[in-house]
């Protein structure tokens, strides 16, 4: 199995770094989208379709480095770049960093860090989202919510998740592969 | 107190309190980390942004949970405390702790192999240098009439380019700067890990244990 | 001292069938100032990795220091054998400040702590860096930045020292400190350096030997025949006979009370600035004396103090995504303007989004024969060598046609022939779409048809220089 070496680590930490900087500019949008949903009781809701662009930093390192442990470690670094950046959630965006990250993990992990593909990718929104939605039951008490609101819920996850950590990773991932900077995907 | 046991107490405590329903517990860390906070220094607009983040979030999450759902009263009470403890504690974390000896402190403390803890810090210390290139990244973008969006491929496309460039360019600087993977290495800043800390951490661990415990419905 | 030796190199780029480094055979001369010369491209910089343990070696017996290879040297001693300066002075370092950097490399030669503070004081008291020693990395000058680079490599107390272009962006001033001390090192010290640089201007009274890169191979000259060599070679002079502007020229960019600075250094000290429409200005001053950081003020992409007027209209006023086609910047690193992944792509967004449609399919055909680009049609942009970059960097932004382009070192890494092809495409394209050409450029010859003006950057003023035409 392929070790971590000083170069990966360096990557996955720009890599996060950077996806932390093109996310910055989300923030306000997470805010306007929380205040105009607060009302109506429905601010979860900003969240979960905001959820996609937070976790896409795992797939995307879990594609490009290819080494067990990358996309828990990519995401994991995000979140420690937005703690230091600023963020005010601390402590519990580290867990949720692991959290997401063992979530896109789990594709790779389901799919034997072999395949590379539309296949894995599929699989590791979907396990995402089932991780992460897991641990908001908890955290966030959405286990006290009515049964129909929590399968709108989990449905805007998933469809967020899968739109950024899927549909979009594999987007950059071609253009990865055609300049040859990744190994071609099948 | 040690930065990397103060990170495993702050990440212990946010995990386990995200599984409990004790209000008076979360009010007693909100309490404690807020005079901690206070002792140590931390500016007032900081903290102002602090209580006033969580305070719009938990008020929301709180209205929502009783529009949509069936939670008690003493539910919504934990939730609103909790989203408060999360965010003292990553404060009273981030305000109190200096990257660099977090690092060092993983280290020597904490035993986390060198390349990690240099190799992360090579990296955030590029920090401006990012910036300046996903401004750059967009700029060129738009000379070309494209504007990239959060959602353009393009976008990640090139800062990945730059960041493998970086990447193999920072790792060949460190390796002629004499850093050898899993070498031995000297160390220019001890970072003290005291029985005191041990204590410390240990003590308030066990006494949140019996807070809880008691609190118990 | 360690004696550095290369024997029957041969060393192949991945996807290339020709050898960039051909059964190469070199000794560098103990405790001499080498300067490794060449082409851009051909391999000295590949050269030097190989020989500083960066690259892996298929036959690591073709490199040796005192006969044993650089994998067999203990690990913690071959940073002490070989060091290496490069070219991008802010990608070498991994800590913050310079004193956590030299500690940092201290503790990896597994240094006492207690003799720390002393061996990092002299060491930056002999490069003259002892002020610097409490900064930020980040925020220093690169000619500052590139002299804590040779700082660590003094405390590493390294016997051979590798430079690869270490001058590329850096001041002049700093370059000349660091000249100074890498010949101090070599005479007081022993120590054995070997120096990479296409352009040779600048070194006849500092060097010992010429080590010249040729295809694949390199001759190595005595000190006679590298004076010979030098004696030889004239620096590329400004051959250009520019006007002074006159007061009656239309303005398309007005700087008033411009001040550019690093940091707290000032680069422009307050001035007002004018450049002319429909006219080709061209920027000439030392290295990192702020030209590139005007370039990026003016595509709102840097800082400064003052205003700049486009049209009368202030710059930071007008839509971020209108001015951008307005006033247009071809970087300096030609990988930086693509967005795409093959050359059809990259020339396909230029024709989509150009200001004219003057372009058709047999135009453009026609522009990629006289480049010499023809056929590449599919190739992946970051595969094209340097040369051939740029000038599809050139011609995209051509094809935008911005009412302003700003050129900065747009001839970097091109041949004489490459150079004129260029400056008559960019004439003809420049009369008849009307455009304004502001360029930096440290390629002199071949300029005189296409320059106008000549703004001069010396001692942090800015200034037209040129005859008057009387009229």
């Amino acid at each position: 199995m392929k070790a971590w070496h000083l170069r990966d680590i360096i990557l996955v930490t720009i890599l996060a770094i950077f996806m932390g900087v093109i996310f910055f500019v989300i923030g306000p949008v997470y805010t306007i989208l929380s205040a105009a949903l607060a009302p109506a009781g429905l601010q979860p809701l900003a969240n979960e379709i905001l959820l996609g662009i937070w976790v896409m930093a795992g797939p995307l390192a879990g594609f490009i480095i290819r080494i067990p442990g990358a996309a828990t470690l990519g995401e994991l670094l995000g979140a420690v770049v937005e703690m230091f950046l600023g963020g005010v959630w601390g402590a519990s965006t580290l867990i949720s960093g692991v959290v997401q990250g063992f979530g896109s993990e789990l594709g790779f992990i389901l799919t034997g860090y072999k395949r590379y593909n539309w296949l894995t990718l599929v699989i590791s929104a979907l396990t995402t989202t089932i991780v992460t939605f897991t641990w908001s039951l908890f955290k966030e008490g959405y286990a006290s919510y009515h049964l129909g609101f929590l399968a709108m819920l989990f449905t805007v996850r998933f469809i967020s998740v899968f739109l950024f950590g899927g549909v979009l990773t594999k987007l950059i991932t071609n253009l990865l592969s055609r300049a040859h900077v990744v190994k071609n995907v099948r | 107190m040690n930065p990397s046991l103060k990170l495993a107490w702050v990440v212990l405590l946010a995990l386990e309190l995200s599984f409990t329903q004790v209000w008076t517990v979360n009010v007693v860390l909100i309490v404690i980390c807020l005079a901690l906070m206070i002792w140590r220094r931390v500016a007032i607009k900081r903290l102002l942004w602090l209580t006033g983040v969580p305070l719009f979030f938990a008020s929301a999450l709180v209205w929502s949970l009783t529009l949509q759902g069936s939670a008690s009263h003493h539910f919504l009470i934990v939730i609103f405390t909790r989203m408060f403890v999360y965010v003292y504690l990553g404060g009273l974390f981030t305000q109190t702790t200096d990257p660099l000896t977090l690092t060092r402190s993983l280290e020597q403390n904490a035993h986390l192999p060198a390349k990690f803890a240099y190799g992360f810090l090579a990296a955030f210390n590029l920090m401006p240098k990012i910036k300046a290139e996903v401004a750059s990244i967009k700029a060129a973008a738009l000379m070309r009439g494209q504007v990239l969006h959060v959602w353009s491929p393009q976008l990640y496309f090139k800062a990945i380019l730059t960041a493998m460039h970086w990447s193999d360019q920072l790792s060949l600087a460190m390796v002629s700067h004499g850093f050898v993977e899993g070498a031995p290495r000297t160390h220019a800043a001890v970072i003290p890990l005291r029985h005191r800390d041990w204590w410390l951490t240990g003590g308030s661990l066990v006494l949140i244990q019996v807070g809880l415990f008691i609190g118990l419905p | 001292m360690a004696v550095v030796n290369v024997t029957h190199l041969t060393y192949h780029y991945a996807h290339q069938s020709k050898p960039v480094l051909n059964d190469l055979n070199v000794t560098f001369p103990t405790g001499k100032f080498s300067l490794l010369t060449g082409a851009s491209g051909g391999g000295k910089s590949t050269l030097l990795k190989l020989m500083a343990g960066l690259m892996p070696l298929s036959d690591t017996g073709t490199i040796t220091y005192d006969g044993r290879p650089w994998s067999s040297i203990p690990a913690g001693q071959r940073s002490q054998t070989v060091a290496m300066l490069f070219q991008e002075p802010s990608l070498q370092f991994t800590m913050d400040t310079v004193e956590n950097e030299c500690r940092f490399v201290l503790e990896n030669l597994q240094v006492d702590p207690a003799t720390m503070p002393d061996r990092i004081a002299a060491s930056l008291a002999f490069i003259g860096i002892t002020a610097l020693r409490h900064r930020n990395l980040m925020t220093l000058s690169g000619g500052e930045q590139q002299k804590v680079a040779l700082a660590i490599i003094v405390a590493m107390d390294s016997d051979v020292i590798l430079l690869d272009e270490p001058f590329a962006s850096i001041d002049p001033i700093a370059r000349q400190v660091l000249l100074d001390k890498l010949v101090a090192l070599c005479t007081d010290h022993g120590k054995t350096i070997v120096l990479a640089d296409h352009d040779l201007s600048g070194y006849a009274e500092w060097v010992d030997h010429l080590a010249v890169l040729e295809h694949g191979q390199v001759n190595l000259l005595s000190p006679s025949e590298t004076q010979a060599r030098f004696a030889n070679f004239t620096p590329a002079k400004l051959a250009i006979h520019p006007a002074m502007p006159r007061p009656t020229n239309p303005i398309v960019l007005q700087g008033s009370q411009i001040r550019l600075y690093q940091g707290d250094r000032d680069l422009i000290k307050p001035q007002n600035l004018a450049f002319y429409e429909h006219k080709t200005t061209l920027i000439t001053g030392p290295n990192g004396s702020g030209k590139s950081t005007l370039f990026r003020a003016l595509v709102r992409l840097g800082h400064y103090q003052g205003t700049f007027n486009y049209h009368e209209t202030n710059i930071q006023k007008i839509r971020q995504r209108r001015y951008a086609r307005q006033v247009s910047l071809m970087f300096q690193t030609a990988a930086a303007q693509f967005l795409n992944v093959t050359v059809a792509e990259e020339l396909a967004l230029s024709l989509k989004y150009g200001r004219t449609k003057d372009f058709p399919s047999e135009r453009i055909d026609q522009l990629l024969e006289r480049l010499d680009l023809s056929g590449r049609h599919d190739q992946v942009l970051y595969s094209l060598s340097s040369g051939q970059q740029k000038k599809l960097q050139l011609l995209c932004m051509l094809i935008m046609a911005p009412p302003v382009l700003l050129l900065d070192e747009p001839f970097k890494g091109l041949d004489l022939a490459s150079v004129t092809t260029v400056v008559a495409i960019l004439r003809e394209i420049q009369a008849e779409f009307k455009l304004t050409l502001i360029l930096v450029s440290h390629q002199l010859s071949g300029l005189d048809d296409l320059v106008d003006y000549h703004l001069q950057l010396d001692h942090q003023h800015l200034q037209y220089v040129g005859v008057f035409h009387e009229s």
